[in-house]
């Protein structure tokens, strides 16, 4: 079960008190009239799915109710970033990426 | 083994022979000790025969004394319940318990079936597949079904207790053998809160029946001691009869606890536990020999008749011969010679053996011989000799007892939970995962270590690296090694057709054979097509013989051929303990609308829609659903009806930017709604599908009040807010969902108005003043009031909400009526068929996945909107536009019914199999218009009206005329009244 930590309300919370929303990062075409049908459905449908470290929305669903964004091992679950929504992800690469 | 008399010894074991506990066996009064498992309390009185085989219905006698024992199956009653069907090693006995054999009839030891040794041929490999086709499976299903199976339930409702259980620790260990207990030792002082879980009943593992010194004391002494010191040690714990079932992403285990009392499992624990660091030390199981007729009840693994002579006290045969490839079965031999068991032969598969063996065998006066292969056995109910080959010719030996040791299979079940691979190490003749788990160390048997020295220092390692200290130095041990194992290799001179592989689902050598001719020569067909494994031991026994027999035959190595996937659970648990207290009423908390006494009181017959919500209401005029739903539905078109609609959704979105953001969800543009004022509309998903629909009021400037549907109010409050966090953070904009707050109870009818009077509500309600579509917020006797002139059944409508607390007052109210006479209580079928008529669509129900606005005829609106809103872009896909999409249309019956789920067949077609164009929605008789209607999502069927069409739906067929949605007042006159 996955543990995390809210960046919110600052409560730790199991997964089955959050709501997990897809990855993150992932850009609503600005005016979407005038966007392309292959632009329209990649922002629609297309996904990373990393086998790997993956940036995720995840929802305090139980908790405060705030989304917020998370770096995720997609093998191991390991948590390696924890942000609020409006932050950005920080460029970090752990040099030991078996340790996952 | 022979079938009758005691075999308790005088002494010896672990038992409490000054506890004698009765049970009865196939109704038989036998008596055991405490200490006993049912397994060892049946071999001490001399059952021989615990069951059937499951196709050949051979008779099977004990194998093995735990989890991985193919053969026991039993069924047992005890004070706390019945459970039909268990391994007899993995039962404590206790006082009272009926045991039964679960396969064979009319009895184990004498079987029927057995003379389906005549159907021998046509149980072969992949039996299913190639006999069962013909005419079809159903119907070999019943009588496959009764001849297979293991215990049936007899429907009684245990009173054994389940509970749910939550806990973290630092450190679980797996297993309270030497291994575990080391590694738990190592941890005291630590300060780590530690979890050890063992599933046998008593802790020490092999130290139970090894022999064995450390630091001076007998080897279940120094465990028996450790275990206490880890009882006396705050924040560790030992739980014994308490099984690890399985492992999980992020270190999270299920545990099963047996709480055990004098009179049986009074209660299990189903346990959900976190830890942060893993030590495995879960053993390994001893496997079987493959030669001619093994499956002989009376063939036991050497490790096994060690452990009934030493644990139980039990010597389960007087004439042992012991057949081995490894050192297991001279420890055997010495230990039953030592319980004063004739130790006949040892027959060792290799050249040669430790000499300390040899010296000590001969000192015993035991035969031996190398290279030995059983070629034949002769038996009938029970062992009576075998027939041997060696180098030096064919020797017969007279024995009632056979001891096999085959070698170990590391129990590696939970580390390949988490995806461990296993990998098979060829000196040692085993798989073992070199690759843990994050976070997981092992130690001891798992790890293919066979060395009680090298296991207790693998286990204080791991403490140390756990607790991050320094390891504590490795107790003085004293204890015969296993040695080397002889490779695993197909019997020479025996037919395929008489070695047993897997015990419990009969799958032969010969089985093997025919699965490879026929080219399942992967692992994961060969279980299949064999059933090798499959069985509720899961091939703990079976698989690495199997698995060498498909590398042997296929010219590969047992490293390039693998091993098939381990799933939880690594044993059978009760599915009573899954479900724990979840049964009955406690399944599911349930929604009582805020009247619902009053409903109680006024008969209404109740439905689950998320809420509990009034289907209809029984009335001295109605006692039947049809009639009742019939009367409810002529009072709303002649007079007027009253509904509670207190569940329908209600969130509230305010603040500057709140028409604007509303705009965007909805396809109707909700920033032009006028204080006052009510919209109806469907809202999408992103991608263009209708997501929810209902109506948008506008209370005042910055203030609205949308109602999504009654089973999506949470749902849609949640899509608001995400939207809002998410991609309009700086929308001056709170959302927030109302739905509890308020009750909301509908009046419908020409009288409606009337009826609404009642309240005397403190603003003008009169025609002119309070028009369709139109919101009002005033006062009730001092409380609040919110009147909505919306319409769901076609008729002059009002939705009236208050506070919840005061819904039933309200609704008592509007209940009592005018001078003119009660409105009559309107349940949910009702209310359904009103709008049915109407043509509103019900969503979820008129709609499905793919459904869009255009599909339910809302073209016009979408392409009135300038702006965008969610899914629109969605709307000008090629997909969307496709003329081939389900269109929603009217159906009035030709001949015969229209009811929903009804396929809607091609043009041409009469019957199925054929082309279908779409299905019906929503059917029902309408009273009103005295024929049946209903709704359809058929394709192209806006340019199909007046076309008749065939509709298929559970072998009937019917026509129908596409139509207009709309069957009632297409004009809406009623509305505007």
């Amino acid at each position: 079960m996955i543990l995390l930590r809210c960046p919110y309300c600052r409560e730790m919370r199991s997964e089955a008190e959050l709501t997990w929303g897809g990855e993150a990062g992932i850009m609503r075409p600005a005016d979407p009239a005038i966007a392309s049908d292959t632009e329209w459905t990649e922002y629609l449908f297309m996904r990373t799915n990393t086998k790997g470290w993956l940036q995720e929305q995840w929802c305090c669903s139980a908790g405060c109710g705030q989304w917020f964004k998370v770096e995720r091992h997609t093998v191991s679950h390991q948590i390696r970033q924890i942000l609020r929504f409006d932050e950005a992800f920080s460029d970090v690469t752990i040099a030991q990426e078996g340790a996952a | 083994m022979s079938l009758t008399g005691s075999k308790r010894r005088a002494s010896g074991g672990h038992i409490d022979r000054s506890r004698p506990i009765s049970f009865t066996w196939n109704g038989k009064k036998m008596q055991g000790f405490e200490g006993d498992s049912l397994a060892s309390a049946l071999i001490a009185n001399g059952v021989g025969i615990v069951g059937r085989s499951f196709k050949y219905h051979r008779p099977r006698g004990f194998m093995a004394l735990g989890a991985e024992d193919p053969n026991a199956m039993v069924s047992v009653r005890d004070a706390h319940g019945y459970t039909p069907s268990i391994r007899a090693g993995q039962m404590p006995l206790a006082e009272g318990m009926e045991v039964r054999s679960v396969t064979g009839w009319p009895s184990a030891s004498f079987d029927i079936g057995a003379l389906a040794g005549l159907g021998k041929p046509f149980f072969g490999a992949g039996f299913y597949y190639k006999t069962m086709m013909w005419p079809n499976w159903s119907w070999f299903e019943p009588i496959v079904r009764r001849a297979t199976g293991f215990g049936r339930p007899d429907g009684s409702k245990e009173s054994r207790a389940a509970q749910h259980q939550y806990q973290a620790v630092d450190v679980l260990v797996v297993g309270a053998g030497p291994a575990g207990l080391a590694a738990a030792q190592g941890l005291i002082g630590s300060g780590l809160s530690v979890l050890v879980a063992e599933q046998e009943q008593r802790p020490g593992g092999s130290l139970l029946w090894e022999e064995a010194e450390i630091d001076g004391k007998p080897g279940i002494a120094w465990a028996q001691d450790i275990a206490k010191e880890i009882k006396a040690t705050p924040g560790m714990q030992i739980l014994t009869s308490t099984l690890v079932a399985a492992a999980y992403d992020t270190n999270i285990f299920t545990l099963v606890q047996s709480v055990i009392d004098a009179r049986g499992i009074a209660a299990e624990r189903h346990i959900t536990l976190h830890a942060k660091q893993v030590i495995l030390a879960s053993g390994a199981v001893e496997r079987p020999l493959l030669f001619a007729d093994n499956d002989r009840p009376g063939v036991m693994l050497a490790g096994a008749v060690r452990r009934l002579i030493r644990d139980y006290g039990v010597a389960p045969c007087k004439q042992l011969v012991v057949k081995t490839s490894n050192d297991s079965g001279w420890l055997t031999a010495f230990a039953a010679q030592d319980a004063g068991i004739k130790v006949v032969a040892i027959l060792d598969t290799r050249p040669r053996a430790e000499a300390v063996h040899l010296a000590q065998a001969e000192a015993l006066g035991i035969p031996v011989v190398f290279e030995a292969a059983i070629t034949a056995m002769k038996a009938g109910r029970q062992l009576r000799g075998l027939t041997v080959s060696t180098p030096s010719g064919v020797r017969k030996f007279a024995c009632d007892g056979l001891a096999v040791a085959g070698g170990w299979t590391p129990l590696i079940h939970l580390a390949c939970h988490r995806g461990a691979k296993p990998v098979w190490n060829d000196a040692l003749q085993m798989f073992t995962v070199p690759e843990l788990p994050q976070g997981w160390q092992a130690s001891g048997g798992v790890t293919g270590c066979t060395s009680l020295t090298e296991a207790l220092g693998q286990s204080l390692q791991a403490a140390a690296k756990s607790s991050q200290r320094q390891a504590k130095a490795t107790p003085l041990v004293k204890a015969p090694a296993f040695g080397g194992v002889s490779l695993i290799r197909r019997p020479s001179g025996v037919p395929a057709n008489k070695v047993w592989i897997d015990h419990q689902n009969d799958v032969k050598l010969s089985d093997v054979e025919i699965a490879v001719r026929e080219n399942y020569v992967s692992v994961e067909h060969l279980k299949r097509y064999t059933t090798l494994g499959m069985g509720t031991d899961q091939g703990r026994t079976s698989n690495v013989n199997g698995l060498a027999m498909l590398a042997h035959l296929t010219g590969r190595e047992i490293s390039e051929v693998g091993i098939t996937t381990f799933r939880p659970m690594v044993s059978a648990i009760r599915m009573g303990t899954i479900a724990g207290g979840h049964e009955g009423d406690l399944i599911a908390p349930r929604r009582y609308l805020p009247a619902d006494a009053v409903h109680r009181r006024l008969g209404a017959d109740f439905e689950d829609f998320g809420w509990q919500r009034p289907d209809w209401y029984h009335r001295p005029d109605a006692s039947d659903r049809d009639t009742a739903v019939a009367l409810e539905m002529a009072a709303v078109r002649s007079d007027v009806g009253i509904f509670d609609g207190s569940s329908l959704g209600k969130v509230e979105v305010t603040g500057p930017d709140a028409a604007a953001f509303l705009a965007r969800f909805y396809v109707s543009d909700m920033a032009t709604l006028k204080p006052g004022s009510v919209r109806y509309s469907v809202m999408l998903n992103e991608e263009g599908v209708i997501y929810d629909d209902g109506v948008v009021a506008c209370l005042g400037p910055n203030h609205y009040l949308a109602g999504p549907t009654s089973g999506h109010a949470e749902a849609v409050a949640a899509h608001f807010e995400r939207w809002r966090q998410t991609e309009w953070p700086s929308s001056r904009v709170a959302v927030g969902n109302v739905t509890s707050n308020w009750c909301s109870i509908a009046v419908a009818g020409p009288r409606a108005r009337h009826i609404l009077a009642v309240l005397n509500p403190d603003f003008d309600i009169s025609p002119a003043a309070f028009k369709h579509m139109q919101v009002r917020e005033g006062s009730w006797q001092g409380i609040p009031l919110r009147v909505a002139r919306v319409s769901f059944t076609g008729e002059l409508q009002f939705e009236i909400s208050v506070p919840s607390r005061y819904a039933e007052a309200l609704y008592e109210t509007l209940l009592k009526g005018d001078a003119a006479g009660a409105p009559r209580a309107i349940g949910m079928e009702a209310w359904l068929r009103l709008r049915l008529e109407k043509g509103y669509i019900h969503l979820g129900s008129d709609t499905n996945g793919r459904t869009g606005p255009t599909e339910v005829g809302m073209a016009a609106l979408v392409a009135k909107r300038q702006d965008d809103f969610i899914g629109k872009r969605s709307l000008t896909l090629p997909f969307a536009l496709s003329d081939e999409r389900e269109q929603l249309v009217g159906l009035v019956a030709v001949s015969g019914k229209i009811e929903a789920g009804a396929r809607v067949l091609a043009p041409g077609c009469t019957a199925p199999p054929c082309k279908t164009e779409g299905y019906v929605t929503s059917g029902c008789d309408s009273p009103t218009l005295g024929h049946p209607i209903g709704l359809a999502l058929i394709e192209r069927g806006f340019a199909r009206q007046g076309e008749e069409v065939t509709l298929y739906s559970n072998g009937r067929t019917s026509r129908a005329r596409i139509t207009s949605p709309v069957f009632y007042d297409p004009e809406n006159e009623r509305l505007r009244q």
